[in-house]
């Protein structure tokens, strides 16, 4: 992979009310902190729900690949609505048809098949991080 | 008699995901919901003041509401403050760590020990702030905050009153010559058709009241306030007899 290029941004939705909120973040940590820590780098929500200057630039400058947790897609369009460009969007919910087998539960702490569904969600980002730094 | 949603205190936490503080946040506002008090808060994401409808918008004008944000920038709270309405509290986890004399909290992922303390010492605030702000402080409650952190697990779980997407019922109707948007009308208008109240000046005075709990309404505009609920509760009945 090419050192120069930017980081790709990963925004999780912020949900703290359902699992697959959770499971989005999770994702986003697996992928943040143990998949591709050096290609990527994590962009909290609230800093663009604040409109923060220093988040709005990170967002602008690189492409961004969101992990909406809700139909609400809260992800994808506050990276849009601060100038980003989302070069991929991930709903969980997708993500789980595919994974039909797994019965995610748990908010605070995911149990176990929420923990793997959180692992194959981070895969796919990972392959999509690949994909977008070699274009 | 439909009743209007009870009178709850909302939570809104930053949920920073790349700061230990904002973990922290997301997790005492999760104990507060689900363990400390379950039947007297609700949470909305804080992405939906921009990224949904009117009916998210004035979460905080509705619920009188707690922001807790995990570090300076305060997010939350000005977020709130910026998108729907004045929080009744900011708290920030990082003045609580301070006074509580905690150690440094790690781990935005899993939580190191000073941070699951910061996490029963913040959702012990949120809690008293909650009384207060109900008028409940000081009444016996069925769990009793503690500074120990307690394992989510022990308790029998309860599913975090989220408000994603459900909005708060929104009506708008002409005051005088301006549009205006009344929280909660829908809601109100039905409970007085349930309870037979006919259009007329005490209907009015009573509508007024009512639309005064969940909304700001100008001193000088009330008699104005009380002509347009009374006109839009006469069209409201009209309507719902049309529907028989």
């Amino acid at each position: 992979m090419t050192g120069t290029k930017p980081r790709v941004v990963v925004v999780p939705c912020s949900g703290i009310g359902k699992t697959y909120g959770t499971v989005s973040r999770e994702a986003a940590y697996e992928v943040t902190e143990d998949l591709r820590p050096a290609e990527t780098r994590l962009v909290a929500l609230s800093l663009l729900v604040l409109g923060d200057e220093e988040a709005r630039r990170v967002v602008g400058e690189a492409p961004a690949v969101t992990l909406d947790g809700c139909k609400l897609a809260c992800a994808s369009k506050m990276v849009k609505e601060s100038g980003g460009t989302v070069a991929q969007e991930f709903d969980v919910l997708e993500v789980f048809r595919r994974h039909r087998h797994l019965k995610p539960e748990g908010i605070a702490e995911l149990n176990e098949d929420g923990t793997e569904l959180a692992r194959a969600l981070g895969k796919e980002v990972a392959s999509a991080v690949d994909g977008i730094r070699e274009d | 008699m439909p009743s209007l949603p009870r009178k709850k205190v909302g939570l809104v936490a930053c949920s920073g995901e790349e700061l230990p503080g904002g973990t922290v946040t997301r997790l005492a506002t999760l104990r507060v919901l689900e363990q400390l008090r379950p039947g007297d808060t609700v949470t909305i994401c804080l992405p939906l003041f921009l990224a949904g409808g009117e009916g998210d918008r004035a979460f905080a004008r509705f619920y009188p509401t707690i922001a807790v944000d995990g570090c300076e920038k305060r997010c939350a709270a000005r977020a709130t403050e910026m998108h729907s309405g004045k929080p009744a509290v900011s708290i920030v986890v990082p003045d609580i760590v301070a006074e509580r004399g905690l150690g440094n909290v790690e781990g935005s992922r899993r939580l190191n020990q000073a941070g699951m303390q910061a996490v029963a010492a913040t959702a012990e605030r949120v809690a008293e702030e909650v009384d207060a702000l109900l008028g409940t402080r000081g009444r016996s409650r069925e769990t009793t905050p503690t500074a120990e952190p307690l394992p989510l697990e022990e308790t029998e779980p309860v599913v975090a009153t989220c408000s994603c997407g459900s909005g708060i019922p929104i009506q708008k109707m002409m005051v005088g010559e301006e549009t205006v948007s009344v929280l909660a009308l829908p809601l109100i208008f039905e409970q007085f058709r349930k309870a037979a109240r006919v259009p007329g000046e005490e209907t009015g005075r009573d509508l007024l009241e009512t639309v005064r709990v969940y909304n700001s309404v100008p001193a000088e505009a009330e008699g104005a306030y009380a002509s347009a609920l009374l006109r839009e509760y006469a069209a409201f009945l009209l309507r719902k007899e049309a529907l028989r």
